[in-house]
């Protein structure tokens, strides 16, 4: 018995295309923020995000539901592009931190005041150049537990490593993520 | 209690998920140790500033690319955004807005030149005119008929004038042509005998008196 997944992938494969555009559309700004926290640059993004879903395209017939939900597979194709891309670039490479005033997501009935809104922007920045910083293995556990709110269990599948593993690169990562803030701040203090 | 302890379990920590032995010797260590009670305060504001990240928003041309290069079908518009495309769009440029401030000016002119009409309209519309319009009306029908009546009496006239005129004129050149030789003795006898020997007429005529 298919699910709705399973579905959705079987109308896909008889050559559906609203099926199709209906993943792309439930699942293209996810991906793309992905992306972006990984990379933190825009252009990187979208690239990453149309070379995943021309990947899970070609891959459709590889899509098991048994084998879990099909935002899990795409996770994990996602991923895998992600640190193919890192092995290419070898670095992840942030921008500016007006991008976030301009990308900022304003959808709260009550609209943030220019003062709060620039102490988030500040905020997200440091978070993103902290990110940067990290190694890859503790960037993309905290990427994926605080930022994606992805549990220890879908994280441990989708990375495919023990639940324990991911807590301690959760904990490892955490750390250094505040260490490297304070850091930042302190010297950002000093600059000003 | 070691700080590096401490370092290893601070996410369970923050977590609750330790056990409640655990969670009070820690926290008793954070009590004391200001280096790893100040860890914890910044460990726990990059959580905070994790949470307030906010979602970059998906460019809908990205879609429509994504579309294009696998199954080759762009993307369905929402009503939305063909009214947007289509209508709104072209219609909010500064060459509609002056446009449409032409176009109020005008009627607000045409509005200012037809109010006094309308005003006049209305009152022609009244009862009292309309029974007056009614009234001038009739009366000019009833003239109307008046000046045919006269024409035809005038016209009626002048035939039987003209017919008069005309025959006794045609009567009195047949008498003039009918007067008889030998007096007028025979000149009171019918047209049809008259007729019936025009050769004597004529002979009689040419004859010398």
């Amino acid at each position: 018995m298919l699910t709705g997944d399973g579905k959705l992938v079987e109308r896909c494969l008889q050559g559906d295309d609203a099926a199709w555009e209906a993943i792309v559309t439930t699942y293209a700004r996810r991906i793309y923020n992905l992306g972006y926290r990984y990379t933190g640059r825009t252009d990187e993004a979208e690239d990453l995000t149309q070379e995943i879903f021309i990947k899970i395209y070609q891959n459709l017939k590889a899509f098991r539901p048994e084998a879990g939900n099909l935002l899990n597979w795409i996770l994990k194709v996602s991923r895998n592009l992600i640190i193919d891309h890192y092995r290419q670039t070898r670095r992840f490479q942030h921008t500016a931190g007006s991008e976030e005033m301009e990308t900022m997501n304003l959808s709260d009935e009550k609209l943030p005041d220019a003062h709060r809104l620039m102490e988030q922007s500040e905020a997200s920045r440091f978070l993103r150049d902290g990110l940067q910083a990290l190694s890859p293995e503790l960037k993309e556990a905290v990427i994926l537990r605080d930022l994606e709110g992805m549990a220890y269990q879908e994280i441990a599948q989708l990375l495919n490593v023990p639940e324990g593993t991911v807590k301690s690169r959760i904990n490892r990562g955490r750390i250094e993520l505040a260490k490297l803030l304070v850091k930042r701040r302190s010297q950002a203090g000093m600059q000003l | 209690m070691e700080c590096l302890h401490v370092e290893e379990h601070l996410t369970e920590y923050v977590d609750r998920s330790l056990p409640a032995e655990e969670l009070a010797t820690i926290a008793e260590h954070l009590h004391e140790c200001s280096k790893c009670a100040s860890l914890l305060e910044d460990v726990r504001s990059v959580l905070v500033t994790c949470k307030t990240v906010p979602n970059v928003d998906l460019d809908l041309n990205l879609v429509e690319r994504i579309l294009l290069r696998t199954s080759g079908r762009p993307r369905t518009r929402t009503l939305r955004e063909i009214l947007s495309q289509h209508v709104l769009r072209p219609i909010l440029t500064p060459r509609f807005a002056m446009g449409a401030v032409v176009g109020l000016l005008f009627l607000a002119l045409a509005a200012n030149l037809m109010m006094p009409k309308v005003s006049t309209l209305a009152s022609t519309l009244s009862p009292r005119e309309m029974l007056r319009w009614a009234d001038r009306g009739v009366q000019h029908l009833y003239s109307g008929g008046l000046k045919l009546y006269d024409k035809k009496n005038e016209w009626q006239a002048e035939f039987t004038f003209f017919k008069n005129n005309v025959f006794n004129k045609l009567g009195f050149m047949i008498e003039q042509l009918d007067v008889p030789v030998e007096g007028k003795q025979d000149s009171g006898k019918p047209r049809q005998q008259q007729e019936k020997a025009p050769t004597d007429k004529s002979t009689v005529l040419l004859s010398p008196a």
